[in-house]
């Protein structure tokens, strides 16, 4: 930004008692220039166009209206695999928020003051994170095979890489006071975090964990798609076959489940806090 | 018995904390440490139970060479020894009796550490040290619901559940208002009384100093300029600790 | 021993009924999920196809990952880069005005209410049910992909702008008022200068995220990296399927830099 300084030099404006107040050059130019380079570049390699879009936008709404009319008697098959979707997501954010918590541990710089193990750590951690979610359940269902169990391990890696880094964050804005009043006791480090930084964490933590479930039901819906179990294994089917009024159905019922268990789930998290 | 031989520390960045200490300090004194801000007087008492490290010389508690404890043993000595802080150092998220439990940490088995489940004993002493400090009834209300006095007391109160025979106090009454303050100094005065426990206390108010220790240290720069009884303590001996700035102007810092 | 500390020690709330309830219940939940778990594969199998995964992440093919051609990783990952961000600047174009008809402290509950519905149920349909609806209009390839993104954009942003609308500091307003100023006025400089760092933070996230979903695009082949990392997954190429990963994984990672340094700067100014 110096760089920028010195090429744009700062613009000089003398007050009426003879002071030099320098004002420096906006970036909003240059910020803007990049901008609009950068969305014209993304038009012309997506071949965006407005045109394509009014003259044929209303098939988008043909799927759309078949859907619009849920099919009710298919409602009858669809609980076993909502049943499965909401399984794989509560196995799977229960393990990898249990599984997040000693990575965590080892990720807070106020913990462990070896550079090496927390670099190495994060790294790990910040690499897991980027992996798209998809891609986990694809690779998993080439060593797990179809079924429910891949998903459970996507749910659970994906699950694992958001809260392991929201709580080593938690962590290191933690109060160390209390922690440096158990060592004066003579507590042991794994002592002194079970009693003075725990009970800081873990209303925190729970809240992170709950909201990554929820998060997840709809995730694990998508997730199924690829053939790891639940929901969208039936999407696929139904889709496949062209029966909309079907996927409006399966849709309909994933809504209420969402928007039930988001309900639950944020009436705790209130509490918590 | 705390004995300072010939004490040193000097900082990793090249910082004097102490300069060659030579100390005695009987059981059940109350000692009031006085001296600048960087002085030394913190690395002085946080020294005592190895919060810091000396570097040269021989500190010996009860007849114990701390430089030369090993972890384990570090620990079972650290029991020994309370500790107050500036900052009270609570889990101001739990309630005042979980917090005094805490002293009784470092004996408990892991499960019952992990699922933080105390001893009816236990509860019964921290209810006991809890009312030696007139805070019985906030027993089960969130610490972060008290005044900053209130928190101090119930920080004593967990010093106290360790059965301490040294408590050391770093600026207890900084963080607390002048009439707080002293009915904090007051409490320590009691205990030391009541129960022979040595008391050592930095301290940035001199007034305070003077009035409840019955023996001062004075530290400049690492090292000791003043070791004597309170009384004795002059307006000469005060410019010398505080390098001629006059201590009121300190305690309003 | 003293009777006021038998008593307090009495007066201790019991709530561990309550706490043993907690437990029941997660244990059972978590008992009852286990039965999701079944496996298709036998084991012996999957451990081999692990290690040859592992094994083509860590031997990419390199000729893929440095061929600047069309088909090549690093045309791919530009092409996810731009579907990425159009989508991200249309999902809010899209999410500005269904933000301020959903803000409580603009609008009348019932209409915020209607409004919170419509972006929830936006938010449940999938992205790839979105991205065989565009399918439909643009045909396949990218276009369709960045108009998926746009509406499963939607959820989130107009989550975060909601927020940062209901958190307007409205005392501004009453000076610029005393100071005459037009509505124009008002709201260039009185609300814009408020929602603009956030709005920006929020979509700079929302990037972030997009560039990762992406993926899912190439499961109905709506452009981007996804379809050919399929492509290669199931032909068991996966020297292929780790060029295009560690492609990816290095894209995402950097961007992930840049954009949480803008971030920050944005909110601290």
């Amino acid at each position: 930004m110096e760089f920028y300084d010195k090429v744009w030099k700062p613009q000089k404006l003398v007050l009426s008692n003879g002071k030099v107040v320098e004002e420096k050059r906006s970036r909003t130019p240059v910020i803007l220039l990049l901008f609009i380079a950068a969305t014209y570049l993304s038009v012309r390699i997506t071949g965006f166009s407005f045109y394509t879009i009014m003259e044929r936008g209303s098939q988008f709404f043909v799927i759309l209206r078949q859907m619009l009319s849920p099919d009710f008697s298919y409602l009858g098959s669809i609980w076993k695999p909502l049943l499965d979707t909401i399984k794989m997501s509560l196995l799977g954010s229960f393990l990898g928020s249990i599984l997040a918590v000693p990575f965590a541990i080892l990720a807070s710089y106020n913990l462990v003051k070896n550079k090496v193990v927390l670099a190495v750590v994060r790294v790990f951690l910040s690499i897991v994170r980027t992996i798209p979610t998809l891609v986990t359940a694809l690779l998993a269902t080439y060593i797990w095979g179809l079924g429910t169990m891949a998903g459970t391990f996507a749910i659970t890696v994906f699950t694992f890489s958001y809260v392991g880094k929201q709580l080593y964050e938690m962590i290191e804005t933690v109060d160390m006071g209390a922690y440096e009043a158990m060592e004066a006791i003579g507590a042991g480090r794994a002592y002194a975090f079970l009693s003075a930084i725990l009970p800081q964490v873990l209303p925190g933590y729970l809240s992170v964990s709950l909201f990554c479930f929820e998060g997840n039901v709809r995730y694990a819906a998508i997730l199924g798609y690829v053939g790891a179990g639940g929901l969208g294994l039936i999407l696929n089917e139904k889709i496949g076959w062209r029966e909309y009024d079907s996927v409006g159905m399966i849709l309909l019922v994933l809504f209420g489940t969402v928007l039930l268990i988001e309900t639950i789930s944020h009436a705790i998290r209130k509490k918590l806090m | 018995m705390i004995e300072f031989k010939d004490v040193s520390k000097i900082y990793s960045n090249g910082v004097v904390g102490l300069d060659h200490v030579n100390l005695t300090i009987e059981q059940g004194e109350f000692v009031g440490i006085i001296g600048l801000s960087g002085a030394g007087k913190s690395t002085l008492l946080r020294s005592i139970n190895r919060m810091h490290d000396i570097t040269s010389g021989s500190l010996m508690v009860d007849g114990l060479e701390i430089s030369k404890l090993k972890t384990k043993e570090l620990r079972n000595f650290r029991r020994k020894i309370g500790m107050i802080f500036q900052s009270f150092n609570l889990v101001t998220r739990t309630t005042v009796i979980r917090n005094v439990l805490m002293a009784k940490v470092p004996d408990m088995t892991f499960w019952r550490v992990l699922l933080g489940v105390f001893k009816k004993e236990d509860k019964i002493e921290a209810l006991e040290n809890l009312d030696k400090v007139g805070i019985l009834d906030k027993a089960y209300i969130r610490a972060d619901q008290l005044s900053g006095g209130q928190q101090q007391r119930v920080a004593l109160a967990r010093t106290l559940t360790q059965n301490p025979q040294i408590i050391l106090a770093d600026e207890p009454v900084a963080a607390l208002d002048p009439v707080t303050a002293k009915q904090v100094m007051n409490d320590f005065k009691r205990i030391n009384q009541e129960m022979n426990i040595s008391i050592l206390i930095n301290i940035h108010h001199v007034e305070l100093a003077l009035e409840y220790a019955d023996r001062i240290i004075g530290i400049r720069a690492g090292k000791i300029v003043y070791d004597g009884p309170s009384k004795d303590v002059t307006e000469e001996v005060l410019n010398t600790i505080y390098e001629g700035k006059i201590p009121n102007e300190m305690e309003e810092a | 021993m003293n009777e006021a500390i038998l008593k307090m020690y009495e007066r201790e709330p019991k709530n561990w009924y309550m706490k043993i309830a907690i437990a029941l219940l997660v244990v059972g939940l978590l008992a009852w999920s286990l039965s999701a778990v079944q496996s298709g594969n036998d084991t012996g199998e999957g451990i081999k196809i692990a290690g040859k995964i592992v094994n083509g992440i860590f031997h990419p093919d390199t000729k893929l990952l440095f061929d600047f051609t069309t088909s090549g990783v690093a045309y791919l990952l530009l092409e996810t880069l731009c579907i990425a961000f159009l989508g991200t600047i249309v999902g809010a174009v899209l999410s500005v005005p269904l933000s301020f008809f959903a803000a409580f402290n603009l609008m009348p509950k019932p209409v915020a209410l209607l409004f919170r519905v419509l972006i929830m149920a936006i938010r449940t349909i999938p992205a790839f049910v979105y991205g065989l609806m565009f399918i439909r209009v643009t045909g396949p390839g990218a276009f369709a992909g960045l108009l998926t993104m746009s509406l499963c954009s939607i959820g989130m942003i107009s989550k975060m702008f909601i927020e940062s609308i209901e958190n307007l500091d409205i005392k501004i307003l009453e000076s610029l008022d005393a100071a005459g100023c037009t509505m124009f006025q008002k709201i260039r400089y009185g609300i814009l200068p408020q929602l603009f760092p956030d709005f920006m933070s929020t979509l700079i996230y929302r990037f972030d995220m997009n560039l990762r979903d992406a993926t899912v695009l190439g499961l109905v082949g709506a452009g981007g990296i996804g379809a050919p990392l399929i492509f290669a997954m199931s032909a068991y190429k996966w020297n292929q399927v780790g060029a295009i990963l560690v492609g990816l994984v290095v894209l995402i990672l950097i961007i992930e830099v840049i954009s949480s340094k803008i971030r920050t700067r944005l909110i601290s100014g």
